[in-house]
């Protein structure tokens, strides 16, 4: 494929995604915001001080350090041809979304300084063709065992490493000011986006799934933490004066939970096909969706700036559902608080090739969301948009089978 | 009356399986004794892997009341044995338990993990059943995902992997190794002492002495020994004693001392000399080897964990205090290490160009076993390196079944035709006895 064919198809796949998404939202003003700020993300050539990668580093400390957080953290098939060569077939599609992004041509990204998670085995070999092409890398080595005694020190002492680099790189020094100060910007944001996504749930004919998945997305995109959470909270009050002065229109649908694999844009093939098959999404459960609990409480703010990143550091490590850990709990406990909270049919697990850990997960997730009667849907794709029909078929399936659930259970309370 | 159905339905499965598992075992076995140029000396490893998979009996030595599984080469045996137990490596390459994990583990997990799962599954392998405890350091994520798992079933304890080596994550693998010990001193209720650790530190440094000798032995030029056979004694080494290994090598050793004597080869041809790296080759699952010796390669370098990597780097003390032994054991453990689960690996090349030089290898086979994702992430790499030296290097990937031996067989053989090409016409110099 020539350098031109590959940019079309790239930038095929943002404004289509971008596209639906207008359409589908058009009488949302404030949703406007969010679709200019990843198209603008997409298309940025501009420098940045430091590059994370994934989501499972706590960017409050990155802000502590004077740097804006500049993510990549996959989602994109376009992006994924500026990587195909560099690794392996069975490699999942974010670690090569990822890759791909920082190989574009055009790109500059020599050098800035890479925060690589090691979440998984993908991001480790990643950090090791970073490191030979002779970029600058930073590890953080994520302790996989919750239970070790020694974790949370081990974890603290990733972070203080973490902050010693970016310090170096940028030259601001970490205070226990510059702490407090982006854990209450972060606290902030997470605050904004937990009350979206509660005024959000359940009005689709407001604002669709898809929509709720990509502001929640968008945090990913923003050059300015403040102004996401600004306009999350604009766009929070719109949603709350359209709730309250309409009432729900549309058939009711069946709701299904969306965990796995975390769902990142512009591949959002999964819940407009969720949209498409008349199902609902009660709510995504996945490690971008469970920073919404990672607030830090006045309580919190306090101590020296060791203490602060040590406070940070037990945080994420129990709220942390990344991929990195011997059991994925947090990940677990969430769907269960989910299922005992919400009215759900059914629950769709997303498996994207290659992300074997969410994989081993599914057995544990089925036996328990059979102990409530919820069917769960296994869904295993990569990011090419080859299997969309097969996956309709599929889903419309699981669909009607919601559907005939519902009827029986209604027949048998009348 | 169902019950009673139910029984015999898992009783016959249990039969199948055993049947099966030693079946397999049994031909694989049979071919390595089968293959000519076994030195003198071979029958305790045959022994041995006869006992654990085909006559499926356990690995315990009369001394040692526990045994202590292992996975990965980062797990100190030394510690083990100081606790009064007997390491047991439970990597396996089995494709009746490979059958059988592929139903528990997720389908693009690696076979090794699969064959593992299979095992515990199934709960008829006496190995995996005896293990008082099972230590797992979490080099990928099948073993990390595998290490939950099997904690569900017995006593686990993982060793975080850290992603570098230097004098930091060396002090802070060395407070994992003694919390290790802990753990160990609990299990077997014996003490870890400086006399039970030096004693240790004493039998294994025995069997690391007589595997150097074997290298040694084995990079002679004509060859003395086939790299099938050797992977057949390192194999061995999971289930035996460090001590009686290490003796049953020193007779090996002899054997081929007296081969130099006799001017007795292999073979009196000039074969092309092959090194295998990549993912381990754990028995039953030889077949690459096989493949390469059955058509006139020879296995000259083995840089799998299972080979000569998994005994060849000796703990260095350097301060006589436990301290020291426990820092020793830690650096020996990491530094050297050219597992890929370093982010930064650089130095597996540096092992493989030294490999290269001392054995004078012609080709390299890479192996990656099917969703063993960490090593083929190193292929590209390797395949630049060696490129620039003029070594051709091959990219075998494989499973644990035997449906693609043909096409590995076809691929092996135009590969080892293609060196055969390079080589120089062979000039016979002087008559060589050979098998």
């Amino acid at each position: 494929m020539d350098k031109r064919t590959k940019q079309d198809s790239f930038d095929k796949e943002y404004n289509d995604s971008l596209n639906k998404l207008y359409r589908e939202n058009a009488g949302l003003t404030g949703f406007r915001w969010f679709l200019d700020t990843a198209h603008r993300w997409a298309y940025s050539r501009d420098e940045h001080d430091v590059v994370i990668l994934g989501t499972a580093v706590p960017e409050e400390l990155v802000m502590a350090a004077g740097a804006e957080p500049f993510w990549f953290i996959g989602g994109s098939l376009g992006s994924i041809q500026w990587s195909d060569e560099l690794v392996p077939r069975d490699t999942d599609p974010v670690s090569r979304s990822v890759l791909g992004y920082i190989n574009r041509p055009g790109s500059n990204y020599h050098d800035p300084l890479f925060i690589v998670p090691l979440t998984n085995d993908s991001m480790r070999k990643t950090a090791y063709i970073l490191k030979s092409e002779g970029r600058k890398i930073c590890l953080v080595d994520i302790p996989p065992d919750r239970n070790d005694k020694y974790a949370a020190q081990k974890y603290a002492k990733q972070m203080k490493d973490m902050c010693s680099a970016v310090s170096a790189h940028t030259g601001v020094k970490v205070t226990r000011d510059s702490i407090i100060s982006s854990m209450k910007r972060v606290s902030m944001a997470r605050a904004v986006l937990r009350d979206f996504l509660d005024v959000s749930r359940g009005r689709t004919d407001i604002i669709t799934d898809s929509a709720r998945l990509f502001v929640q997305n968008s945090y990913y995109m923003t050059d300015s933490v403040d102004e996401w959470t600004y306009h999350v909270a604009e766009l929070t009050r719109e949603i709350g004066y359209y709730t309250a002065r309409s009432v729900r229109t549309g058939k009711s649908r069946p709701r299904v939970m969306l965990c796995g694999s975390p769902v990142l844009f512009p591949n959002y093939k999964i819940p407009f096909l969720i949209r498409d098959v008349g199902l609902e999404i009660a709510g995504s459960v996945d490690h971008t969706a469970m920073k919404t609990q990672m607030i830090y409480k006045r309580k919190m703010l306090r101590g020296s700036r060791d203490r602060l990143i040590e406070t940070i550091s037990a945080q994420w490590l129990e709220y942390d559902s990344s991929p990195s850990y011997i059991r994925n709990d947090i990940l677990y406990d969430n769907i269960l608080t989910a299922v005992q909270s919400r009215e759900i049919d059914g629950a769709v697990c997303h498996i994207l090739k290659g992300q074997i850990e969410y994989d081993f997960e599914l057995e544990r997730i089925e036996s328990m969301l059979s102990e409530y009667g919820i069917p769960v849907f296994r869904l295993e794709t990569d990011y090419q948009y080859q299997d969309v029909e097969q996956l309709r078929i599929r889903m419309e399936a699981f669909s009607e089978m919601l559907v005939q659930i519902r009827v029986r259970r209604v027949k048998r309370v009348s | 009356m169902m019950i009673k159905k139910a029984e015999t339905l898992r009783q016959r499965q249990d039969r199948r399986f055993i049947n099966k598992e030693t079946q397999t075992s049994a031909k694989y076995l049979r071919r390595l004794k089968e293959l000519s140029g076994a030195p003198d000396g071979m029958e305790p490893f045959y022994d041995t892997l006869e006992r654990i998979y085909v006559d499926m009996d356990y690995a315990k030595s009369g001394a040692y009341h526990h045994t202590v599984g292992t996975y990965c080469v980062m797990t100190p045996p030394e510690l083990i044995y100081a606790a009064g137990a007997m390491p047991v490596k439970l990597c396996s390459g089995n494709y009746t338990a490979f059958s059988v994990g592929d139903d528990i583990a997720p389908r693009d997990a690696c076979p090794l993990v699969k064959a593992v799962a299979g095992f515990k599954q199934t709960g008829l392998m006496p190995v995996y059943e005896d293990c008082s405890l099972m230590i797992v350091p979490i080099t990928c994520d099948c073993k990390k995902k595998i290490a939950g798992m099997l904690s569900d079933r017995c006593e686990v304890v993982t060793l975080h992997i850290p992603a570098a080596r230097n004098d930091e994550d060396i002090e802070e693998f060395t407070r994992q190794l003694y919390s290790l010990m802990e753990r160990l001193e609990n299990v077997t209720g014996n003490q870890i002492t400086y006399e039970s650790l030096s004693y240790a530190f004493r039998m294994v440094g025995y069997a690391q002495y007589e595997l150097s000798e074997f290298i040694r032995l084995k990079k002679q030029m004509p060859y003395l020994i086939r790299g099938s056979h050797a992977m057949a004694i390192l194999n061995a080494a999971s289930y035996m004693t460090a001590g009686d290994w290490g003796k049953a090598l020193h007779r090996v050793n002899e054997s081929l001392k007296t081969r130099i004597d006799g001017r007795k080869t292999v073979t009196s041809k000039k074969l092309p000399r092959i090194l295998l790296t990549g993912s381990p080759i754990v028995f039953p699952n030889v077949k690459i080897p096989l493949l390469i010796e059955e058509n006139g390669g020879i296995v000259a370098g083995d840089e799998t964990c299972m080979g000569e990597r998994g005994m060849w780097d000796p703990a260095v003390i350097t301060d006589n205090s436990f301290d020291g032994m426990m820092n020793a054991l830690a650096n020996r453990a990491l530094r050297p290490c050219p597992c890929p689960t370093f982010a930064d690996n650089s130095q597996r090349i540096y092992r493989i160009k030294q490999l290269i030089k001392e054995n004078q290898i012609q080709g390299v086979i890479y192996h990656v076993l099917r969703g063993c994702l960490v090593y083929d992430f190193e292929y590209r790499r390797i395949e630049d390196e060696l490129g620039k030296l003029g070594i051709p290097v091959i990219r075998l990937e494989s499973d644990y079944n035997e449906e693609d031996i043909e096409q590995l067989r076809i691929r092996i053989e135009a590969f080892i035709e293609l060196i055969k090409l390079k080589q120089e016409p062979e000039k016979i110099t002087a008559v060589r006895k050979s098998f």
